[in-house]
């Protein structure tokens, strides 16, 4: 390290610096073992892309004239992995506050893509530990907290990132109010109802309006139609109509409990994040095809509960066939460490659940969940070319991540962290030759 | 009462598992003695609690149980240098210094948080005053003997250590309260009040006392400070000092003021910043304890770099990984395997870095964190190698007991919870 790695961020930002914000090189991949998690077995060969896609798996492809041929031999290529409940793009810049969870019980208006700063630290750290792909949150503190963007991590332009933008809207179930209404559980669930109430007799004023002819609307003096445009409202039509999918963030057995009968009773196109609790409600949760976002697998079971509860709890979600993913434990702030996304997965493949279940989880399954499953999550012939080649599996804490390529490009493999190693190994090694 | 407490310590000794089976052997599987290499199919004798005998081809004697490990990977307890586990109190933030409380009086042997660390292969943590205060109290280095009296937790004759905290949280807690410190160099002059004052203290004291041997006549005692004994006994050097902080001038600040009061500083507990003055450590001979890659989760925490444990490497730092977290304190192997992601740091320094380091980091490098005959029988048992990411802890014993089994502790065991 101490010797490569300036030399080899040297090369590196030569390859890849003066080609950033193209649409695309050719890159062919030799020798790798492919592990394309969806859509076949790995195999070793070759991958190539072009124009942002992967245009081809086989062995033995000819390298097309101007290819950056890249020999992945004894290493392993796998898609870039999604992380699914993230600030990554909001975390604002170091000193100066982050921009999620903006002030309001209910704010579902808010639009994280507004505050996506492409200098935001934590995409490079994040892109170079082999997540290309994160679905970046507005909040998650208040009851209702608002929107949600798909990025991925190549560009630098907050619109080169977004693959796609309202994706869905974010609900606590469990973020009651201090001193005012919702200060309860039961306070928020009936304050979800009364928004959602809202927000359907909105959609069936504006619907009512746009059937009827402009001679009937201009008669009525609008009489039926909203009195003026109310946005959080706009932002919940999609989510009451069933166009867009709601997460339910639950923390425990009452949170999703709740949340299961807000998705049943307005037939939303739920998502749970759930925390401790999820057991109890895999079956039913597996029997509505309701999507998972386990963030409990490093939670501390309690005392009545064996050491390996949470460990174990993903192999049996696998097992029940419930479509899950996993949320690497937090939001805000703390979330910078999204690379780590790994962390549940490896623990969980400790305690029961297979390596194949464990990638899915990382990949193709938050690429279903995210509605993006034919452009990401898995190598596949016309999917975006997310990939990363990795010195061993992602299962194991080792591992490294040697190249990362996103939408077609190669992605320099620096962050400010490997510059603060540069400039430090630099100054800590010159104190000493003076001593 | 008396009839009540009877009854309960008969409970507790009817529950404790496995009491007092000090001697026990452990054949087959791969040993991995920390500081005499890897042992294949090796043995591992245990006799009153001590390692009696280790290695290829030993005979076991009679009447000693046999666990079969064949196949498995045997490894020293793991050693936790930073814990808040099993404490009733953490932080007495009401006052800036507190040197007078001994966190040992909040102390819980049957917290479930032990049992929980067990199973993560920890056989000795520090479970420490939190970071509140400049100077916070004493922390406990302990065995985690679940359940079993207060005395035979704490390891007999081991120097404790007093924690001190530097940056955002003292300055946070008492400043936000309008109070100092509300600055670094509020903190600063608090730690050099507390000491100065000790030092008068400790001059008045050692007077009385020398008076008095002397044979001197009507001697009035000096009156008793319970914070300024604490702290004599800092400069006496009967305590050494933790102390939690995060940035590079810090780490450097009480350095240089561990050396103006001839304090034994041994850890600096949350080293962010510990690569960019990893010369300096390295010169003052005190431990790095921290985590691999955190970073970012408060201003102080921005820089922190994992690539960064290479430059405290080849600098000759000491560096121990620890938890600071009930939830991370179950699997310091991953965080050591972690070492090997981001650095070329050897494997079996990584493993150093959760067992002997961590012992040397207590002063307990002779007595545990590494497998040698007369060292303590504390072992973890792993079903692979414990860097490998999809291990798991099989075994957890202290001094020859057996305190954690997956096997009868554990649901992925038993089939799974469905």
């Amino acid at each position: 390290m101490k010797k490569f790695t300036p030399i080899l961020l040297a090369v590196l930002l030569l390859f890849t610096g003066a080609k950033a914000g193209g649409t695309g090189e050719t890159i062919l991949i030799k020798n790798g073992t492919i592990v394309p998690v969806a859509g076949g077995p790995s195999s070793v060969g070759d991958l190539l892309i072009e124009n942002g896609r992967i245009s081809q798996i086989a062995q033995n492809i000819q390298p097309p004239s101007g290819a950056d041929v890249i020999d992945a031999s004894g290493k392993y290529v796998y898609p870039g992995l999604v992380a699914v409940m993230t600030a990554v793009g909001v975390t604002g810049y170091p000193r100066a506050g982050n921009d999620t969870d903006e002030v309001g019980t209910s704010t579902p208006q808010m639009d994280p893509y507004d505050a996506i700063n492409p200098e935001d630290d934590c995409i490079e750290v994040t892109r170079v530990g082999g997540v290309t792909t994160v679905h970046t949150v507005a909040g998650t503190r208040s009851v209702i907290n608002g929107k949600s963007v798909v990025l991925h991590l190549g560009g630098t332009l907050a619109e080169d990132m977004v693959a796609k933008r309202y994706v869905a809207q974010i609900f606590n179930m469990g973020a009651t109010e201090q001193n005012k209404y919702p200060s309860t559980r039961p306070g928020v669930i009936s304050y979800i109802r009364d928004m959602l109430n809202q927000a359907k007799d909105y959609a069936k004023k504006q619907s009512d309006r746009d059937a009827k002819s402009d001679t009937e609307k201009k008669s009525d003096n609008d009489k039926d139609a909203p009195a003026k445009r109310d946005l959080a409202m706009e932002a919940l039509v999609p989510v009451v109509t069933g166009k867009t999918p709601a997460i339910f963030i639950t923390n425990n057995e009452v949170t999703i409990r709740n949340a299961l009968a807000i998705i049943e009773e307005y037939k939303l196109r739920g998502i749970i994040r759930a925390g401790d609790g999820i057991l109890k409600y895999a079956d039913k949760i597996a029997e509505a095809n309701i999507p998972v976002i386990w963030a409990g697998t490093e939670s501390v079971p309690e005392r009545w509960e064996p050491h390996d509860l949470n460990y174990h709890t993903a192999a049996v979600l696998a097992e029940k066939g419930i479509l899950f993913t996993f949320d690497s434990g937090g939001y805000g702030p703390g979330s910078r460490n999204v690379r780590n996304i790994t962390r549940p997965a490896t623990i969980s493949v400790a305690h029961g659940l297979s390596e194949q279940a464990a990638l899915e989880a990382l990949t193709i399954s938050p690429a279903k969940i995210l509605g993006m499953d034919d452009d990401a999550g898995s190598l596949e012939k016309g999917k975006i070319a997310n990939v990363a080649i990795w010195t061993g599996s992602p299962i194991q804490e080792r591992s490294r991540v040697e190249t990362v390529i996103i939408k077609g490009e190669r992605i320099p493999m620096v962050s400010f962290q490997t510059r603060l190693y540069d400039k430090f190994r630099k100054i800590v090694e010159e104190r000493m030759k003076k001593k | 009462m008396g009839k009540k407490l009877v009854w309960i310590l008969v409970a507790v000794v009817l529950i404790a598992p496995n009491i007092g089976a000090q001697d026990i052997a452990l054949k087959g599987g791969t040993i991995l003695t920390i500081t005499n290499g890897t042992i294949e199919n090796g043995t591992i004798v245990i006799q009153n609690g001590k390692i009696t005998a280790l290695g290829k081809d030993i005979a076991i004697p009679s009447g000693i149980p046999v666990i079969d490990t064949a196949g498995k990977f045997i490894m020293p307890g793991i050693i936790d240098s930073h814990s808040h586990i099993a404490l009733a109190d953490i932080n007495e933030a009401t006052d800036p210094v507190t040197p007078q409380i001994w966190m040992w009086e909040a102390l819980e042997p049957g917290s479930d948080s032990i049992r929980k660390t067990l199973a993560g292969g920890v056989t000795t943590v520090k479970t420490m005053h939190g970071s509140a205060n400049v100077i916070g109290g004493v922390n406990v280095t302990m065995k985690l003997k679940y359940e079993r009296p207060i005395e035979e937790l704490i390891i007999p004759g081991v120097r404790q250590q007093l924690k001190m905290a530097l940056g955002e949280n003292p300055k946070r807690v008492y400043g936000e309260r309008g109070r100092s410190p509300s600055t670094r160099m509020g903190s600063a002059y608090m730690a050099r009040k507390a000491f100065i004052e000790a030092q008068e203290y400790k001059a008045k004291w050692d007077k009385y006392e020398k008076d008095k041997a002397a044979g001197k006549k009507d001697l009035t005692p000096p009156k008793k400070d319970l914070k300024m004994e604490t702290l004599k006994m800092t400069l006496e050097k009967k305590l050494s000092i933790d102390c939690h902080t995060y940035r590079a001038e810090e780490i450097v600040w009480i350095i240089n003021f561990c050396k103006e009061f001839d304090l034994d500083l041994l850890q600096i507990s949350h080293c962010i910043d510990g690569y960019k003055v990893a010369d300096v450590m390295a010169e003052a001979g005190v431990f790095y304890g921290g985590w691999v890659d955190s970073w970012g989760f408060k201003e102080e925490a921005y820089d922190g770099c994992p690539y960064g444990m290479q430059i405290m490497y080849d600098a000759g730092t000491k560096m121990v990984i620890n938890s600071d977290s009930p939830v991370v304190g179950r699997y310091l192997f991953r965080e050591a395997a972690k070492v090997l992601k981001y650095t070329e740091i050897p494997e079996i320094e990584a493993l150093k870095m959760i067992t002997i380091n961590a012992a040397e980091s207590m002063e307990l490098g002779g007595r545990i964190g590494s497998l040698e005959k007369g060292k303590d029988g504390d072992i973890a048992v792993f079903d692979k190698h414990p860097l490998d990411s999809t291990t798991k802890c099989l075994m957890t014993i202290i001094e020859g007991e057996v305190f954690f089994d997956y096997a009868r502790e554990s649901v992925t065991a038993k089939g799974g919870n469905r």
